[in-house]
Order: structure tokens, then sequence, then C-alpha cells
């Protein structure tokens, strides 16, 4: 038996190397603590470790605003570099070797800390930063050290009044200079500035101003201690109590989007929500400060004739006075630029129903001293575009509301803002108002039902530019006000009009499948209120 | 032999013997289904029982926990790892210091600084957590004893248990649920002159404790209520994952202190008392030997432990500034301290994300604590391996063909400890 002499087997080719993907010349590929990552080109190195997950530690560092590179905060190693290097400030190159947990960079921001805290006044129980302030996130992150330091600490003023909305503490102010940026970048006008040197170095007003601009308060968020505080705000409420709920200001037709701070069934403050397409970082003050108006002067209670009623006697005798007006053909329907898209939808649907083929728009008058080409606008009303757009798609022609029509016997409104329509008119016809508050014309309908205001109930509102943007609600309605859409649904059913919508997501549905170019929106599923303490530390 | 139906005259008349026997006559022949507790004297907690009886005997029994809404588990997510120390006082509530001093291991455990604490913060541990042994063993044997009859062993227990409380006052600040122990430590150091305080009362416990043995051990009644009720043999002792007392009776030796030693345990000599028979005797047995060990234990520790003084282990909280709390004087006075102590007490200590199991030797047996973290100040899930949890499991088996009477000393026996249960 001869051996069988087995051939070499030929060995298996080498698996292909995928592809190296080509250049793209826009991108630069750079290496962070070993980990490798890709950006495009002037991005910085602390926006490339966020990217992979590494916050490296800062103060004077906010996406939002020019670099500075003041607080040294920021410092870490890149390789063939002699000396540490400000992340913020470093652009990243092809090739880059960047180490940000190695000794000499981990300990060039301990030091900073350190010093950053030397001067630092004890007053985190008082302070209104404390819980979502920056330097205690940072410091907590760090090691906790002691100070090595026990020297006198130089004492500047605790109350400075920079203007009608902020005050300065500035022994607190860690001189990182974003709120001089933020002011400058929100209003193009500088007044905020630094003065002095070496610890003696404080924030103040620039000469012969004062933080009077319209974006002030900005300033206040971007503050990572305590220094700056707004005047509406400070001492009222501890950051840590509160409750985050996204929405969008309702002050006018830019649709800032915000949280809204909440707790125990009232808004506390609202803070802008970034989004790059309509507000960036910021909202003007204004608008910060329309939550008052959900305490003030609220309808909680159905009214017939001045009188309390409950919601079925109401919706009945309003049902039974506006027969009179249909059979007449004086019956009218005043939607509302001020109110949601769901709310005017369903009542553009009632008017629909009714046979109605025209409809008023109601609105608050336009302000055109706002008007300042950055975030403010004048048109003060949030839903301008979008009540528009519903009336078009259900094929209802509009007229303001101040056009009145003399021979009108019956007015159904949305919203308590009828602006130039004279009162003694409506005081003579069957007024029948669906409002938040009482005030404006409301106090003089026959019949007034409550309902919810924009940060109590889900809904859309749609911005000068188009934007269908999406409320949340943050806490429950006054009283016995009822959404906006619900009030339309009960109303139709005493007067024959069949709406029945279960939740408000129905009626959005039904309306983006009827207006043009909302056909692909999708309703976002209802946001539960974000309690701040366990959204770790916002710094 | 004595005609019975003449005794039953003698002592009832002979109207109620008539009585009787009509009554008799009526009993139904089949099982009937009681209710015992929730709420019931002998019921300790509030737990219920649904028997099934033929008679006096139980066939049948449907033991329910859950009646307290403890929730500990779930509330501990809510809470800093600082601030689960108060619910941990309420899991066995009649030895606090043992669960403050579990918790505190597995949060040790899952930062990594399981060994780095002080010698004397541990002795400080071990010596509140022996004291919290005795009184759960006091209060055990003695309410088992009142609910036999016996209530003088009872008051003569409860008032050395008192001794200790009012010593765990001294030194935490409450008389029972104390909060004592921090991870890294305990909250402050012994107060002066304490540990003659505590020596003193184990002296005087010594003698209460032969006054009690001397009225239970050769007495009747009580070695009649024990002997051979409720008995668990060794193999199904095991199985049914019984531990502590209850287990070391039916002859399974298992201590985690002498198993798994943790602490400064196995600087200490002690042994563990085993039984043979696995019934409420034994246990009861059992228990006595371990106050003895445990004050045996106590009395050590006070020779061992390291004078506050000692530089290195003379501390009372580890000098760790990621897990404790700055000292108040600095709190108030620095910033760096005044920061660190805003954001333990509102972020909590910084655990790395991880899972870690821990436990010690409870009153009842092993205590464990599961913990998974997720690098926050708060537990992601916290789970308590509860001994009276597991103990009250074999309830139903071991009562099965005892009078309804016995279900008292089982139930004495096992120490059910609502708090502890019903997690």
């Amino acid at each position: 038996m001869s051996d069988t002499v087995v051939p070499p087997q030929p060995a298996a080719p080498a698996p292909l190397a995928p592809p190296a993907p080509a250049p793209n010349p826009d991108h630069v590929t750079l290496t962070i603590d070993g980990k490798s990552i890709t950006v495009p080109k002037g991005t910085n190195v602390l926006e490339a470790a966020k990217l992979l997950g590494n916050e490296i530690s800062a103060f004077c560092y906010h996406p939002g605003l020019p670099v500075v590179a003041q607080c040294r905060q920021c410092l870490v190693a890149v390789e063939k570099n002699p000396k540490l290097q400000p992340s913020c400030q470093q652009t990243c190159g092809e090739g880059m070797v960047v180490h940000t947990t190695d000794p000499a960079s981990t300990l060039a921001r301990k030091q900073m800390l350190e010093f950053t805290l030397v001067n630092h006044p004890i007053d985190c129980p008082i302070c209104d930063k404390a819980g979502e302030c920056t330097l205690q996130k940072l410091y907590f992150d760090a090691d906790n050290a002691d100070s090595r330091v026990d020297t006198q600490k130089v004492h500047k003023a605790k109350v400075v009044d920079l203007g009608p909305t902020v005050v300065l503490d500035q022994e607190r102010c860690i001189l990182c200079s974003r709120c001089i940026r933020a002011c400058d970048a929100t209003s193009g006008q500088h007044q905020l500035d630094f003065a002095h040197r070496g610890d003696h170095e404080v924030l103040t007003t620039a000469p012969g101003e004062q933080l009077d601009n319209p974006y002030s308060l900005n300033t206040v968020d971007v503050c990572p201690v305590g220094a700056l505080t707004s005047k509406d705000f400070r001492f009222t409420m501890r950051a840590w109590e509160l409750e985050s709920t996204p929405s969008v200001c309702n002050g006018c037709s830019t649709g800032c989007n915000i949280e809204i701070h909440h707790r125990n069934g009232r808004a506390w403050r609202l803070i802008p929500r970034h989004n790059p397409d309509v507000n960036a970082y910021w909202m003007c003050d204004e608008g910060r400060l329309t939550y008052h108006e959900l305490r003030e002067h609220r309808l909680a209670g159905a009214i017939v004739d001045g009188l309390p009623a409950g919601w079925d006697r109401a919706v009945k005798v309003a049902s039974d006075r506006l027969a009179s007006g249909r059979a007449q053909g004086a019956l009218s329907v005043a939607l509302s630029a001020t109110c949601s898209n769901e709310d005017n939808f369903a009542l553009a649907k009632l008017a629909q129903a009714w046979g109605l083929t025209s409809v008023y728009i109601a609105a608050k008058p336009p302000v055109p001293a706002r008007a300042d080409g950055r975030l403010r606008t004048a048109d003060i009303n949030p839903n301008t575009a979008g009540v528009k757009a519903i009336a078009a798609a259900l094929g209802l022609s509009t007229k303001p509301l101040f056009e009145l029509d003399p021979g009108v016997k019956a007015l159904v409104a949305l919203g308590d803002a009828l602006a130039g329509v004279d009162v003694g008119r409506l005081k003579e016809i069957e007024y029948v108002a669906l409002a938040t508050h009482e005030r404006g014309a409301v106090p003089h309908a026959r019949i007034a039902l409550p309902i919810a205001a924009w940060a109590e109930t889900g809904g859309t509102v749609t911005n000068a530019k188009g934007h269908v943007q999406r409320m949340h609600a943050a806490f429950p309605a006054p009283g016995q006000a009822l959404a906006g859409w619900e009030a339309i649904t009960r109303l139709s059913q005493v007067t024959g009009g069949k709406l029945a919508w279960g939740n408000a997501r129905e009626v959005f549905n039904e309306m983006i499948a009827v207006v043009p170019g909302w056909k692909d929106l999708k309703w976002a599923r209802e946001a539960r209120p974000l309690a701040l303490r366990f959204a770790g530390s916002r710094g | 032999m004595a005609d019975v139906h003449s005794l039953k005259q003698l002592v009832l008349g002979r109207q109620d013997v008539q009585d009787m026997s009509d009554l008799e006559s009526e009993v139904p022949p089949d099982l009937m289904t009681i209710n015992m507790g929730p709420s019931h004297p002998a019921m300790h907690g509030t737990v219920r029982i649904v028997l099934t009886v033929d008679g006096e005997r139980i066939v049948k029994s449907d033991v329910q926990p859950g009646y307290l809404h403890r929730c500990f588990e779930k509330e501990s997510e809510h809470a800093t790892y600082t601030q689960v120390f108060p619910y941990t006082d309420r899991l066995n509530y009649v030895s606090p210091m043992i669960n403050n001093v579990g918790w505190a291991m597995t949060c040790e455990k899952a930062l990594g600084i399981y060994d780095k604490i002080p010698k004397r913060a541990e002795y400080i541990r071990t010596i509140v957590s022996e004291i919290s042994r005795i009184t759960d063993h006091l209060t055990c044997v003695g309410a088992s004893a009142m609910e036999l009859g016996a209530f003088t062993a009872f008051l003569y227990f409860l008032k050395a248990r008192e001794w200790f409380y009012e010593l765990l006052e001294e030194v935490s600040g409450a008389r029972l649920t104390h909060s004592y122990v921090r991870v890294g430590g305990v909250n402050k150091d012994m107060p002066h002159g304490w540990d003659d305080k505590v020596l003193h009362g184990l002296a005087q416990t010594d003698k209460v404790m032969v006054e009690v043995e001397a009225m239970l051990n050769s007495n009747k009644i009580f070695r009649d209520r024990m002997a051979g009720i409720g008995a668990i043999s060794r193999e199904d002792a095991i199985a049914t994952g019984c531990v502590g007392p209850i287990a070391r009776a039916a002859g399974v030796d298992y201590d985690v202190r002498k198993d798994y030693p943790y602490s400064i345990y196995p600087e200490v000599e002690f042994d563990v008392p085993l039984g043979t028979t696995g019934d409420c005797l034994d246990r009861y047995l059992v228990r006595i030997e371990e106050l003895k060990q445990s004050i045996r234990i106590l009395r050590q520790c006070f020779k061992q432990i390291p004078p506050a003084s000692d530089a290195v282990h003379g501390r009372f909280l580890i000098d760790d500034h990621r897990v404790a709390l700055p000292p108040k004087h600095d709190a108030y006075n620095t910033i760096e301290s005044m920061i660190r102590h805003f954001k333990f007490i509102m972020d909590g200590v910084k655990i790395p994300a991880g899972e870690t199991y821990t436990f010690v030797e409870g009153g009842n047996g092993e205590l464990g604590f599961f913990l998974v973290a997720d690098g926050t100040g708060r537990p992601y899930k916290a789970y308590v391996r509860s001994p009276s949890f597991v103990h009250l499991s074999t309830a139903s088996q071991i009562m099965h063909g005892h009078l309804i009477a016995d279900i008292v000393p089982i139930f004495g026996m096992i120490n059910m400890i609502g708090g502890e249960c019903d997690k």
C-alpha cells in the first residue's frame, strides 16, 4: 500500500480588508483617550470628546457662545505639544492624539478647581443656584479635596443691581465671562464687562449702561454659579424641588422651545430649551415671564349670565341660545391665534358642522416695536400661521374679528383676545366665550366656558416659520376647565355637531390628515415631568 | 384508670357534661377553615394564616404575609444611599444596627472600600451589632415564653432589653430606629464612659439569664409546649434556605460570622451553638447560647478596640472625601466642605455602576443586600434577602399536624419580623 501524499492545501485567501473609507476632506479623525473619532473640520476637542461620552469639565465654554478659553478648566494634553491645551479652543486636527485622563491634565484641572474655590463664598445654603451649580458639580465629580489655602477670602459686593431683571453677587462670580458674551450675542448690546484685575476683578455693567436689554435673563441661564440671579425667580423656589416639562413659549409667533419648571400645580420659571432651528439656546425676557399669566384672572368655572354654572347646564343653555342665531343665519364663529392647533381645528370642524363657510380670527394686536430681527416678533400670537392653515384646509374663508358683521346675532369665540371688537356690540349679542382667562371681552360674555391654558394641556402650535411644535401638559388646569377641544366636543354634542374625540392625539391625527403639508407630522409621546433632583446636577 | 365521665362531672357538673356531649355530636365531621390573624396577639407583626383544621389539628395552613406594605426595596430607589439607612432600621426592628451594618457593607463593597474601614469603626459596628443581637434574642425568647404563660421571664428579659436600648440610644440618639451606621464607618464616636456602662449591663444580664434559665429550662409546661414541636430536619432546613438560629437548631453549622468572616469577627473568639432535633426547644436553647456568645464577643471587643487617639485605626469614619461627610465645623467654614456636604445630602454618595451582594449574620440569620448601582447617588435596584421571609415560607410545612395552640410557640420561635418579611 503506497503512501498517498496529500498535497498541501492552498491557504485560504486572507479576508479582504474593508475598503478604507475615502477620506472626507471636510472631516478629521483624531484619537481621544485611545478612542478614534471622526468629526467635521473646525470642531473643538471638547465637543469631540463629548461625542465619545467624555464630558471635559468647563466653566466658560458654552456651545452657543464664542470661545475665550478663560477658565482653564478644560485643559487636556495633546501629544507633541509641550503645554496643556484648553480643549474648548483647540480645534481637532488630523491624527491628533489627545489625553484627558493623564496625570498632568487631571492635576491641572483639579488645581484650577481649587484655585476657583479660593475666594468663593460659603453660600450654598442660601444660593439660588445650589443644586444646579456647575461649580458644585465639577468639584464633586473631581476629588472633593480640601483646600490647601488658608487665608481670608477677598470680599466683594453681595448685591449689585445690574438692571430691572438681574441681581449680581460679585463674590460668587468666577469670572468666566459667559454672561458678557451671552449679552453681546443675544441682544447685540455690550452692557456687561469686567473691571479691575487679579483677585479684585469684578463683573459690572459697561460704562453708562445697565443690563436692560430684552434678552437680559439669558445671562442668568448661562451663569455657571449663583452670581447672576433673576429678580423674578430668586428666593422663591429651590431648584431641586422643581419638575421640568418640555413646552413651547406662547408669548409670540417665534415659538421658542422652553422647559416649564413647575411644582405644586404651578409654574415657577421658564427656561429656554435648545432648538437650532428656532431659538438656539435663548429666549426673550417677556416670554420668560408669561408664566405669571397662568395664575392671574383665570376662568375656573362655567358662567351663565354672570352666575356660576356647571358644565352640563352651561352647554345646554349655550345650545338653546345659539339655536335662534343659527335659525336666522346670524351665528358666527371666531377661531383664535392665541390657542393651539387642536382647539382651533375642533372649533373649525364645529363651524363646518353648523354649515358656516366663513369664520373670524381673533388675535392680540401686533406690537411693531417688538420686532428686532432676533427672537422677538411683532405678532404676539403664538399660532397665527396654524389657525390660518387650518381654516384654509377646511375651506373656510377668514376675516379678522374686528370686521365683525353687523348682522351677527350670536358668536362663539375662542380665547379672550378679541382685539378691536367693540365691547358694547358684544354685550348686545349672544356671545359664548371659550376662554382661559376672565379678562378682555370675556366678562361681557353671556356664557363663558373655561378651557385649559397652554401649559396645562397637550397640543401643538405653529410658529411664523411654519414649525408645528408640541407642548406638553405640565400641571392640571384650574377648577373645571377642560382642554379647548374637549370643551368644543361637549358643545357640539348638544348642538348636533357630533364631534367625538377622546384625546388631543385623535384631534391631531384627524387634523394632519386634512391640512396640506402636515401629513408627515407625528404626535410625540406625552412627556412625563422630570424631577430636576433626579436629573443629576444640571450644572 | 379513672373514669373519664365521672371526672368530667367533677369538674363541669352534670348539666355541663350533658351540654358538651350535645355539642360534640353537632361538630361537623368534615374539615373547617378558620382565620388566624392578620391581627392577632400571637401573630408577630401582621400576618394572616388561613387554617384548615380537623378538630384542633392543623391539616393545612396558608400563610399570607404582605399586610405591612413596607416597600423597602422600591423606596430605596428614590433615596440616596445614606437615606436608605433609616429604611433598613425598619427591616428587622428589634436588631436595627445589624441591618445598618449590612447596608453599609454593601455600599462599601460596591465602592471598593470594603477593606479600608478604620479598625475602631469596625469595632464600634461589631459592638452595636452584638448588642442588637442580644436585644433581638431577648425579645424573641421573652415574648415566646410570655405567650406560653411564663410572664415573669418576659418581664425579666424585657427589663434587660431596655438597658441595652438605652445604651444604644446613648450612642445613636434613638432608642429603636438608630440610623447610626454610615457608608465608611459610623455616624459618631462612642460617648465617653459608654463602654463601662455596657460592661455593667452585660454583668447584670448574666444574672437575668441565670434567673430566666432557672425558670424555663426545666419547667414542665414550657418543655412540653416546646419539645418536639415544629421540628424541621437538617436536610429540609438546608433545602428551604433556613439560616440563623433556626438552621443551627436543626444542626446546620452555618454562621456568616464564622463561615464568611467580615469586620473584626476573625479577631474575636466565639462558638456557634448547634441543636440536634430542630424543634422549638432547640431553637430556644440555641438562642440562649447565642446570647451568651454575644456577651462574650462584646467583652473581647471592649478589650481590643483601638483608642480614638490612635492616628491610624482610631477614626470612626473613613477619611475618604468621595464617601464621608465632612465634619460639621468644616462644612460651615470652608466652601470645599460645604459643597461636599451639600452634594452628599442632595445627590448622595456616587457608587460606580455594577452589582453587589453582601450579607451579614442578622438576628435571624443571613441578612443579605443585593444592590444594582448605576453610577448615580441612588440605588438603581436594592433587594434584601431577609431571613424572616425565608423562614416564614417554611411555617406552613412545620405547623402541619400540630395543634392550633402549637402555632404560638412555632411562630414565636420562627421569630418572623413583619418589617423584614414584607420587604
